[in-house]
């Protein structure tokens, strides 16, 4: 497989090597959120793109505006006092925040689809697991009782639930917490999406069963050819499983890259904070590496680099805003001491 | 869920057991001796004398409780002063008024309280919650027996539409057109409480709309007309049907006022009288036969709660 | 000072609720200061101006006694105070209390819950009626069973809240530097339960409002002299089309009442619930 570089940070953007359009190119998308009368910016001037069976991670801590992000693309913001202030979302070819609530819908579970954080609050109570899987197929596809159900105990297979042609009329509460995961996945693939949105997928379970999700999820990935986002805030989930990174603080992506280059140069002091911060497996060590302090209040973003007032290598000229640095064609980096710094990196 | 069914009756059996004690002991709660108030003013000496035998009246109050206990069981409620019937038949004779009267109003309660508060949790926040949220809020703080006058003021006395007061037996003339006396009853009957399922419906569907399920029906593109009926609404159906319970409770004591406004012929009205009557035989017989049957559709609401709810173990 | 600001802030933003708040201060002064505001004794009988229309010197016109109405409501006012106040005393000392001590100790909790479920087995108006059958029509009776059967409710509610609440990290922590049952009860858990008692107490306070009203009403509640709203509409309802304003006045004046009681309790709740403040979704 040959991977494109197509991460962009702020305005600039940069073509893809490939001539083909991405699935889903994000342009400019600010996120802000109404309080108290006022639109406070949660998501700034954010832009990246993906291509078809491409897996892209976002990490970043929370707050850090990702599941926003998320949300926004897949249309779920509506009702709550988050909205997209401007940018454009092209997917497939059409920009979503153009669309019809309906001609949105028709794509929301079908050409694009999401599994949640909270496996064990993320399905409905009362209704059994085969009939919240043939939910979404029967709409889209307008196909009897019958086919919608073989087609829920084929995905329901494919997830690798155990004795499917039970589970499937068992009601959540029955299911473990990674059994309700691999259903919210097997839901999620109902309709055969082209970009799988899986937002913190793992968080919420044992890292035994983490493990076997995120193998799904990268074998799912194998066999489809789905593109994938999947959001965490542990890089190393993120290394695990995919071939791009982009690394978001406040709303902004400070650093994008393939996901080897990414381990091999570290181009920004956030991302060498939040790996340093991963304890050793194979040495004792006396203190972990917690980044100092904490991530500022949306209403109180520092001016400058948004970073900072927590980066140890902060000098003056931090309080502007830095430029984007462009490591290599595929490794791009939003701070003043890129260049310096990654020749530092050990 | 017979087996469920079972083992809620069996629970409900102690509380059953106490409520009788102390209907029982409501007699021995008036001031006076209980054979001369059963009896009434114009009781001989004789006469109660007689009755304090009879009922086992000189004997410990156990035994007197484990007598009163056999008879009720045997259907046996004790006499009517005022009418000199037993006291199951002057129950009974009130029972069709009741019963028509509040399924009916059941009726407006469901179809008027359900759709309007699944409109206004829908459109929470805009002018269209605003209003019906105010209106149900307003209605609930009416006094039932005022509205009933209004409504008798504007409905028979003004227009003259309906009829005022009174209710024909259905089987007399007339048919099922006697319905019509009951319209204005129960739609008194319906305001307070319909406006209660309003105010209950939307806040269980804004509570259930938060939930993390809601929003994975929403990444599946339904129609949100779709995902507020079978998601929100089917969630929040569990916390409206878990309150029916009071709000059957809540049109028993609505329908003694209701009733007694509209010159009705059922049990409400009848404890009213029996009380002003001094009628002390019925006042205990409607009492027991009340909590009876108000043990008995909480019964039903926690069957209705365990069908709604998968989560709840029926073993 | 506390409640103050709690309830302060509830209002905020609130338009419906503060007029409601402001409507029930208009109420509790007029009832306070009831001798100074009513222009004629309220069972002063005037019989050649028996159901005068509403003007001077009879600002909401008379009764059929003659009765200065405005008088009457204002008098009114403050027996709604009494029986409000009254009946939310019992309810939570009675209810408040039960309820507490049998989430506290849970060994004793079982019997008493039992037993407040017995009295939750008859509905509310009808427990209210059979006492008022056994007992006096007087002012002292009407609030007592009225509180009593409030605190059937009261006791079930507060007994949930004390079950959360005894589970929580501080109440052990306070345990565990040798806090006693009684300090740990009233020093540690009460405040806790303060806000969401003082909902419950507005509610209450609106039930109780429609409850002595329909007991007025039926003839059973305060003694006939008393100068209630629900009395006057009890004794004036014949004159419906005759004096109009014999039932417009208590009747609005009882809504109104009510209603702002609802508005406030609803804001305060509102203010109490801690699922309210998670609106923003999956940030």
């Amino acid at each position: 497989m040959r991977y494109v570089t197509a991460l962009t940070l702020g305005s600039r953007m940069i073509s893809p090597v490939s001539d083909n359009q991405p699935l889903l190119r994000v342009e400019n998308l600010c996120i802000a959120i109404q309080n108290a009368g006022q639109l406070q910016p949660v998501v700034r001037d954010l832009s990246f793109e993906v291509q078809a069976s491409q897996t892209l991670g976002i990490v970043g801590e929370s707050g850090s505006g990702k599941s926003l992000t998320v949300l926004a693309i897949m249309g779920l913001l509506s009702g709550s006092p988050v909205r997209v202030t401007s940018g454009k979302v092209w997917f497939d070819g059409k920009d979503l925040l153009q669309l019809s609530d309906a001609e949105r819908r028709s794509i929301m579970g079908d050409g694009m689809s999401m599994i949640f954080q909270e496996p064990m609050t993320s399905l409905n109570p009362v209704y059994k697991i085969g009939d919240q899987i043939m939910e979404g197929i029967r709409h889209h596809q307008h196909c009897s009782a019958k086919e919608a159900r073989t087609r829920a105990l084929q995905l329901l297979e494919k997830v690798k639930i155990p004795d499917a042609s039970t589970r499937i009329d068992h009601y959540p509460h029955q299911l473990s917490g990674g059994q309700r995961q691999r259903v919210m996945i097997a839901m999620a693939l109902a309709c055969d999406p082209l970009l799988l949105i899986a937002d913190e997928p793992t968080t919420a379970l044992d890292v035994t069963v983490q493990k076997e999700v995120l193998d799904l999820i990268a074998e799912i990935q194998q066999d489809t050819g789905t593109a994938i986002i999947l959001i965490s805030h542990d890089l190393g989930v993120i290394a695990q499983t995919c071939n791009f990174v982009a690394v978001m603080y406040c709303g902004e992506i400070v650093e994008s890259s393939t996901t080897e280059k990414l381990f091999q140069r570290l181009g920004h002091p956030y991302t060498r904070g939040l790996i340093e911060s991963i304890p050793p497996l194979h040495s004792d060590v006396e203190w972990l590496n917690a980044i100092p302090g904490q991530v500022p209040a949306l209403n109180a973003l520092p001016v400058g680099c948004s970073y900072q007032p927590r980066c140890s290598h902060a000098q003056a000229q931090c309080r502007q805003n830095p430029p984007v640095a462009l490591l290599d064609d595929e490794h791009i980096v939003r701070c003043h001491f890129a260049q310096q710094l990654q020749g530092r990196a050990s | 869920m017979i087996a469920y069914t079972f083992k809620r009756l069996l629970t409900l059996v102690p509380t059953l057991l106490a409520a009788s004690v102390l209907v029982f002991l409501f007699i021995h709660l008036i001031p006076g001796d209980p054979a001369a108030i059963l009896l009434g003013d114009t009781a001989t000496p004789e006469e109660i004398l007689a009755l304090t035998r009879e009922l086992g009246l000189d004997r410990p109050l156990w035994q007197q409780y484990v007598l009163w206990f056999k008879n009720v069981l045997s259907g046996d409620l004790g006499r009517s002063l005022f009418f000199d019937t037993p006291v199951l038949q002057v129950i009974a004779d009130g029972a069709e008024t009741s019963i028509l009267l509040a399924l009916l109003t059941m009726f407006w309660i469901v179809i008027l309280g359900i759709p309007i508060g699944i409109v206004s949790a829908s459109y929470k926040g805009t002018w269209i919650d605003q209003v019906t949220s105010g209106f149900a809020m307003l209605f609930a703080s009416i006094p039932t027996f005022w509205l009933g006058l209004y409504l008798i003021l504007i409905f028979s006395v003004g227009l003259g539409w309906l009829p005022s007061s009174g209710f024909p037996s259905v089987s007399d003339e007339g048919g099922w057109t006697n319905m019509r006396y009951l319209i204005l009853p129960s739609l008194t009957l319906a305001a307070p409480n319909a406006a209660l399922i309003i105010r209950l419906v939307r806040s269980s569907m804004l509570d259930v709309s938060r939930e993390d399920h809601v929003r994975t029906a929403r990444s599946k593109g339904l129609h949100p007309a779709r995902v507020a009926i079978k998601h929100v609404f089917r969630n929040a159906l569990i916390a409206v049907a878990a309150a029916f319970g009071f709000t059957f409770a809540a049109l028993i004591s609505e329908a003694v006022v209701t009733e007694t406004v509209f010159s009705l012929p059922g049990i409400g009205r009848l404890v009213v009288q029996s009380i002003l009557r001094r009628d002390y035989p019925v006042i205990q017989g409607v009492i027991l036969i009340i909590v009876v049957l108000y043990m008995f559709v909480n019964l039903l609401v926690d069957l209705a709660y365990a069908w709604l709810d998968p989560r709840v173990s029926l073993s | 000072m506390k409640l103050l600001t709690f309830v302060k802030e509830a209002l905020e933003g609130r338009k419906l609720a503060t007029a409601g708040a402001i409507w029930l201060l208009i109420i509790v002064v007029a009832g306070i200061a009831a001798p100074l505001i009513a222009p004629f004794d309220p069972l002063e009988i005037d019989p050649i101006a028996r159901l005068s229309e509403p003007g001077t010197p009879y600002l909401f016109g008379t009764d059929h006694f003659g009765r200065d109405t405005f008088s009457r409501a204002v008098y009114g006012a403050r027996m709604a105070l009494i029986i409000g106040i009254g009946s939310v005393m019992v309810a939570l000392l009675c209810g408040g209390l039960v309820g507490m001590l049998s989430g506290y100790f849970t060994g004793l909790g079982h019997v008493l819950m039992r037993m407040v479920d017995v009295l939750m087995a008859f509905p509310a108006l009808l427990l209210a009626l059979v006492l008022m059958t056994v007992l006096e029509r007087s002012v002292f009776n009407t609030i007592l069973v009225i509180g009593i059967v409030y605190a059937t409710t009261t006791a079930r509610i507060l007994f949930g809240m004390m079950l959360k609440l005894k589970n929580e990290v501080f109440i052990d922590a306070a345990r565990c530097s040798g806090a006693g049952h009684l300090s740990l009860l009233f020093r540690h858990i009460l405040p806790n339960l303060l806000s969401p008692i003082l909902v419950q107490a507005t509610f209450i306070f609106a039930f109780a409002q429609l409850q002595a009203a329909a007991l007025d009403f039926l003839g059973l509640g305060l003694p006939p002299e008393v100068p209630s709203w629900g009395n006057m509409l009890a004794e004036e309802r014949i004159y419906i089309t005759r004096a109009p304003w014999l039932l417009i006045f208590p009747g609005v004046l009882i809504i109104l009442s009510v209603f702002s009681m609802n508005l406030l309790g609803d804001a305060l709740r509102d203010r109490i619930d801690p699922r309210f403040k998670d609106d923003i979704a999956g940030v």
